[in-house]
């Protein structure tokens, strides 16, 4: 089928088209204007702008920590308000079907869960396929498994960790890897409670910056393409922008990716000890080329956070709200759930300010992505408030208003006048996530590419712009209309398949016998266990 | 072979599927109990979107109060793997349901690899009348009262207050406990009550002060604890859930089932069983049986015989081995269909073509 999105505005960086024209999709797939053929379909985007469907890389959508949550918070669902009626599900909560559809609604066509066990990977699968419209992806978690700890221990050859993270990927069917907290997990098992990047793990006794360059390493040799993905030691405390300023050093020029900043940009200034360095990370970003970061943007109300940093939620526990919370050692990693509600006093003020300077003062739209660690900063439905943050400084001056004026002096960004551009906003939440996690086929409106298109409707309310897509194309299939879903299809889960070394999987299998009393296969699963036709999509690693 | 019966009456699939389908469409109060795999529950749960029904786990009095320490309190939990490898004490808290006792004739069996070197693993066991699970060695912790009043009486006493009641052998508890680097008590909701599980909370998190510990959840059901699982990501909520409004409500009192039967709320049961022994003969009230048969259920006005998950087919369950999903080939696959494939097939000759959430 030939479909023509007529007289929109197209705003495609990645292809340098930007202002006014058509864009001719055939099937699943953008292709060139085709000479002398009339399209079955005109899609009106007069008055509109076009933008490749937008990626999110790190937003937890689904898995056991995420549903724990669910389990935890039966009454948390009316944070993820508005919900628009008449919809299939439209007043259960914080559900898969929902997830699929909110994003939809917002022109969103990929989004990435960042935190997989891969022990409980069916878990995640599961609900990932349960997800519609959109594609999804995620990353298995390694850095604190005892297999992989006790190889950097005992100096394995970097050729036998990379099969283990080559088997762990694949198994998992993961898109790329992260590290959380690296070593921190393991060790407040032996009662530690505080863990820095030079902090060794006891038992191992292997420090997290070991843990992270190993990693880096195998990530790199094995030619996935999204960097490692790391979550720093000491999120959330003032203090912890030397953690991230340690962690973006031993980068030492290869690619690195710092997951929610936000969370690291505390300082220890003022009376109440807490402050900005958001301008000292951001001066450190733009210097440092080899690394891409997340913000993590706080917004005010009831969230959850939901993290594998099970030290870091251990230590948050007493600031439940509601006060309840679960905290869960698992095989590796686990996870902490604590419900938290970000007040625009002075800590949430300046935690949202924080954030706002991030964006707003790291230079290079291609190496800064835009999240709110959701639901840990804010559900991803604040995201439309966030763009006309971004893209106006009226909007900004107008909600700082009613913040903490003490806060606020404190931090760059009264004193920031930045508004982002259509073009950038593209780069950020389009054409710079497709090229980090390697996704060559999306990210961008030139022929060739799949059909995944955004249309907004340009108004003087950006908010309102960026919450109902006035159009939504999904492989080439029509899914959204004036903001509201209207094709419930089925998306893929998008993974790396590399192949396992076979001496290696006979070695996990001996170790799972041995140290768990389990086959391996009880850590594997088949397709078949994800009931869909075809759950799953094979991304490339690199050569 | 007869698959399907419309009161005593064989029938093909097809026909009985269309009259349950047209019994729930005329229902005004139809209610699911389930006891079925993940995906069995994601069917049950599409079907009950469409017809406005209520679901709760078949017999789910303790899944309900294993689903409440989530919802109310939280609390803090392990992995079964990480127990293995590291627990050095033990502390089973309540009895356990014989599904289990594999698992800690395991842990007895083994000793921790990754506890800081002393290679060994106590077990106590606490209540008075608790059963010693695979035999197990263990130390009996008991006074008056009960396994709830045993756990108030450890935790005041491991918090330095007096008590009424003694415990038995609480001296080498407490040091067992001082000495111990990972200790782990398991749960179940079948033997202790809301204030029990809490209790047990409440030692972990007392402990947590100084030093680690953690729980472990060993399921009442785990079929129940898997559809647990499949609930929350598809209604939002656990069992319990309610859809006659358009929308999924939680409530555990107004949701369950067996009371919503009991006080003659409900006009329609459909029943997912693994065992059709499980399937209570009730009077006044239409049923839908799916269970593992060979001949009609007793006083149902449809029977569709299923498979077991697992056994007849592939499956997708909640496993307190694992301590999460796993995907498990069928022992001895047979025709039988899966209650999901059952499921389905009455929702499709349900009114109203509409995108199923599962």
């Amino acid at each position: 089928m030939l479909t023509r999105i007529a007289g929109g505005e197209i705003v495609d960086p990645v292809n340098g088209r930007v202002g006014k024209g058509d864009l001719w999709i055939e099937d699943e797939t953008i292709v060139a204007a085709p000479s002398g053929r009339q399209p079955d379909v005109t899609l009106d985007a007069a008055g509109c702008i076009v933008m490749a469907g937008a990626i999110d890389i790190h937003s937890h959508i689904g898995g056991g920590n995420v549903n724990t949550a669910r389990l935890l918070l039966p009454e948390q669902h009316k944070a993820h308000a508005p919900r628009p009626a008449g919809t299939p599900l439209s007043n259960v909560g914080w559900t898969t079907f929902d997830t699929g559809r909110l994003y939809a609604q917002m022109g969103f066509t990929t989004v990435v869960e960042p935190a997989m066990s891969p022990g409980a990977a069916l878990h995640t699968h599961l609900e990932l396929a349960d997800i519609p419209i959109i594609d999804k992806a995620t990353l298995a978690i390694l850095g604190n498994d005892d297999f992989l700890l006790s190889m950097v221990r005992d100096k394995a050859s970097p050729v036998m960790i990379e099969d283990y993270v080559a088997w762990t990927v694949a198994s998992s069917r993961a898109l790329g890897v992260k590290v959380i907290n690296a070593g921190a997990a393991a060790a407040f098992k032996d009662n530690v409670r505080s863990f820095s990047f030079d902090d060794v793990v006891p038992f191992y006794g292997t420090s997290s910056r070991s843990i992270v360059k190993t990693l880096q390493a195998a990530v790199g040799a094995l030619g996935i393409p999204h960097p490692l993905h790391v979550h720093c030691n000491n999120l959330g405390i003032p203090g912890a922008p030397d953690t991230a300023a340690e962690t973006m050093a031993a980068a030492e020029g290869l690619p690195l990716h710092l997951a929610h900043l936000q969370f690291y940009g505390y300082g220890a200034e003022g009376k109440r000890g807490f402050s900005s360095e958001a301008a000292r990370l951001a001066a450190l970003v733009n210097s440092t080329p080899e690394i891409t970061i997340d913000v993590g943007q706080v917004m005010f109300g009831q969230t959850v956070t939901i993290s594998s940093d099970v030290l870091r939620q251990f230590s948050a526990r007493g600031t439940a709200n509601p006060r309840k919370s679960v905290i869960y050692d698992g095989d590796a990693d686990g996870g902490g759930i604590v419900p938290h509600n970000y007040r625009d006093d002075y800590y949430g003020s300046l935690q949202w300010a924080i954030g706002l300077e991030l964006f707003l003062l790291i230079e290079d739209p291609w190496r800064v992505f835009f999240t709110t660690d959701h639901p840990n900063g804010a559900p991803f439905t604040t995201y439309p408030e966030i763009f006309e943050l971004l893209m106006s400084r009226e909007a900004r001056a107008k909600a700082m208003e009613g913040l903490s004026k003490r806060a606020l002096g404190l931090s760059t960004l009264p004193d920031l006048t930045r508004e982002y551009t259509f073009e950038e906003i593209a780069i950020m939440t389009r054409a710079a996530p497709a090229k980090l996690l390697g996704l060559k086929d999306r990210g961008h409106l030139g022929a060739g590419a799949l059909a995944d298109v955004a249309v907004y409707r340009k108004g003087n309310d950006i908010a309102q712009m960026f919450r109902s897509a006035a159009l939504v194309l999904k492989n080439g299939e029509l899914v959204v209309e004036d903001g509201i879903a209207k094709n419930y299809r089925w998306g893929k889960t998008l993974r790396l398949k590399p192949t396992p070394d076979k001496a290696m999987v006979k070695r996990l299998e001996a170790y799972h016998q041995e140290r768990y009393g389990l086959s391996l296969n009880w850590f594997d699963f088949p397709d078949s266990a994800i009931p869909r036709e075809q759950p799953f999509g094979e991304v490339s690693c690199n050569a | 072979m007869t698959v399907a019966w419309i009161g005593d009456r064989g029938v093909p699939l097809a026909d009985a599927a269309k009259h349950a389908a047209e019994l729930l469409v005329t229902s005004l109060c139809p209610v699911l109990s389930l006891d079925t795999d993940v995906h069995g529950t994601r069917a049950a749960i599409a079907l009950a979107r469409r017809v406005g029904a209520a679901y709760d786990q078949l017999d789910g009095e303790a899944v309900a109060r294993e689903t409440a320490q989530y919802t109310d309190k939280g609390g803090m939990f392990i992995a079964p793997g990480e127990v293995r490898r590291r627990a050095d004490v033990v502390v089973i808290a309540g009895e356990l349901p014989a599904v289990h006792y594999d698992l800690i004739a395991e842990l007895a069996n083994t000793a921790p690899d990754l506890d800081g070197g002393t290679g060994k693993r106590q077990f106590f066991l606490i209540g008075t009348d608790t059963p010693a699970p695979g035999n197990v060695k263990a130390m009996r912790l008991s006074c008056d009262g009960g396994v709830e009043a045993t756990l108030a009486a450890l935790r005041a006493r491991l918090a330095g207050r007096k008590t009424a009641r003694e415990v038995t052998h609480f001296n080498g508890f407490a040091k067992a406990l001082a000495e111990a680097r990972f200790p782990v008590f398991t749960f179940c909701g079948q033997s202790l009550g809301l204030l029990g599980l809490e209790m047990v909370q409440g030692l972990i998190s007392d402990i947590n002060r100084k030093q680690r510990a953690s729980a472990l959840h060993l399921a009442a059901s785990d079929n129940g604890w898997g559809s647990t699982q499949a609930s929350a990501w598809t209604s939002g909520f656990p069992l319990r859930t309610g859809l006659a409004r358009g929308y999924a409500e939680f409530d555990p009192w107004r949701f369950d089932v067996a009371r919503m039967i009991a006080d003659g709320e409900a006009d329609l049961h459909l029943m997912v069983a693994c065992d059709a022994a499980q399937v209570p003969a009730l009077k006044g009230l239409s049923l839908i049986a799916l269970a593992k048969t060979d001949k009609p259920v007793a006083g149902a006005v449809v029977t569709i015989a299923i498979g077991e998950p697992g056994v007849d087919h592939d499956a997708v369950v909640y496993s307190s081995r694992v301590g999460t999903l796993a995907a498990i080939e069928a022992k001895a696959p047979s025709e039988l269909p899966s209650a999901a494939a059952v499921l389905r097939q009455i929702t499709e000759h349900l009114p109203h073509e509409e995108a199923l959430p599962c």
